[in-house]
């Protein structure tokens, strides 16, 4: 059984392997990392407003839908649909998944979510509850939600 | 006929270290820590830096998809392989590019391999949930790729350097 030729068998010298201290094209790399986290993070910044709408995905499919500033008392909400069993909580402004059946519990460590941007994500369940953002007409004639 | 048996259990022994790690990283998430879907130390990616310094792309590149196979047999599915795949396939592909640079330290290219693992593993969420929400998570999970990869960074240089050289013998 051959692995390879000849080439494979000799290590070969990297140069990159044999320094012991930063250089100054780590620092360039680091600064690029950070300019792009940056521009992610100012690409994705969503529109802020009055209106904090939390959106409920189950595998592609619209759960629920709340307007978390229009509630007045905490909601729970049983997601059975998925992998796992799950319980998700919104009250006035905010809102987390309580307890989820899923091994990784990342969903439920995240905790509350109360800003038009942030998502609150179980892949084990595909599950996705996103938080919007809307500039609210100034006079109330009618709530959604 | 030695020396591909002397490969093959390097590999084998390569393989078994990086699992072993990966799962001791399990053990303790720093999600606890800090609430960031996908972060983790990285503690397997030293041995593909081992492997990619001292040994070659190919061999690196056979440790890494036996790592992840067999993790996905030990407590994953299928969902995880993909994500521990497409993580670790991009990392590999940019380490063994950027250690051909002049100028870059492991430093650096540790940090890059970690930011690559980052942005392939956000990459398979989108493709597996089929929207782009979990974008959200990758410019937090970039800033953290900068400690880790400098951990491990630092950590491959002691390693690279401290352990000897693997001996080809002919025989």
């Amino acid at each position: 059984m051959h692995f390879g030729g000849r080439s494979m068998d000799t290590p070969v010298k990297r140069p990159a392997a044999e320094r012991r201290r930063p250089t100054i094209g780590d620092g360039v790399l680091a600064l690029l990392v950070i300019l792009c986290a940056a521009a992610l993070f100012f690409g994705l910044r969503p529109a802020s407003g009055n209106l904090l709408t939390a959106r409920i995905v189950l595998d592609g499919v619209l759960v629920a839908e709340y307007d978390l500033n229009a509630l007045t008392s905490p909601v729970e909400l049983a997601v059975d649909g998925g992998a796992y069993p799950m319980v998700i909580q919104a009250e006035p402004g905010r809102i987390r998944v309580l307890e989820s059946g899923c091994p990784s519990q990342d969903c439920v460590h995240t905790g509350w979510a109360d800003r038009a941007g942030d998502q609150i994500i179980c892949l084990p369940n595909r599950l996705v509850i996103s938080l919007s953002g809307a500039e609210a007409q100034t006079d109330f004639d009618a709530v959604t939600g | 006929m030695s020396g591909s048996i002397r490969r093959l259990t390097r590999c084998a022994v390569l393989t078994a270290l990086a699992l072993a790690l990966s799962v001791a990283e399990g053990l303790v998430p720093l999600t606890i820590l800090f609430p960031l879907p996908g972060l983790r130390l990285g503690l397997a990616n030293l041995v593909t830096v081992y492997a990619l310094c001292r040994l070659s792309g190919r061999e690196a590149l056979l440790i890494l998809v036996s790592r992840c196979l067999l993790g996905a047999l030990l407590g994953g599915n299928l969902m995880s392989l993909a994500f521990s795949l497409t993580g670790g396939l991009l990392a590999l592909g940019t380490m063994f590019l950027l250690l051909h640079m002049r100028g870059l330290s492991l430093f650096g290219v540790s940090v890059a391999g970690a930011a690559a693992h980052n942005t392939g593993q956000i990459l398979a969420a989108m493709a597996v949930l089929g929207t782009r929400a979990p974008l959200v998570y990758l410019p937090p999970l970039l800033l953290c790729s900068l400690i880790t990869g400098t951990v491990t960074g630092g950590a491959c240089i002691l390693l690279v350097h401290r352990v000897p050289q693997p001996l080809e013998r002919k025989s």
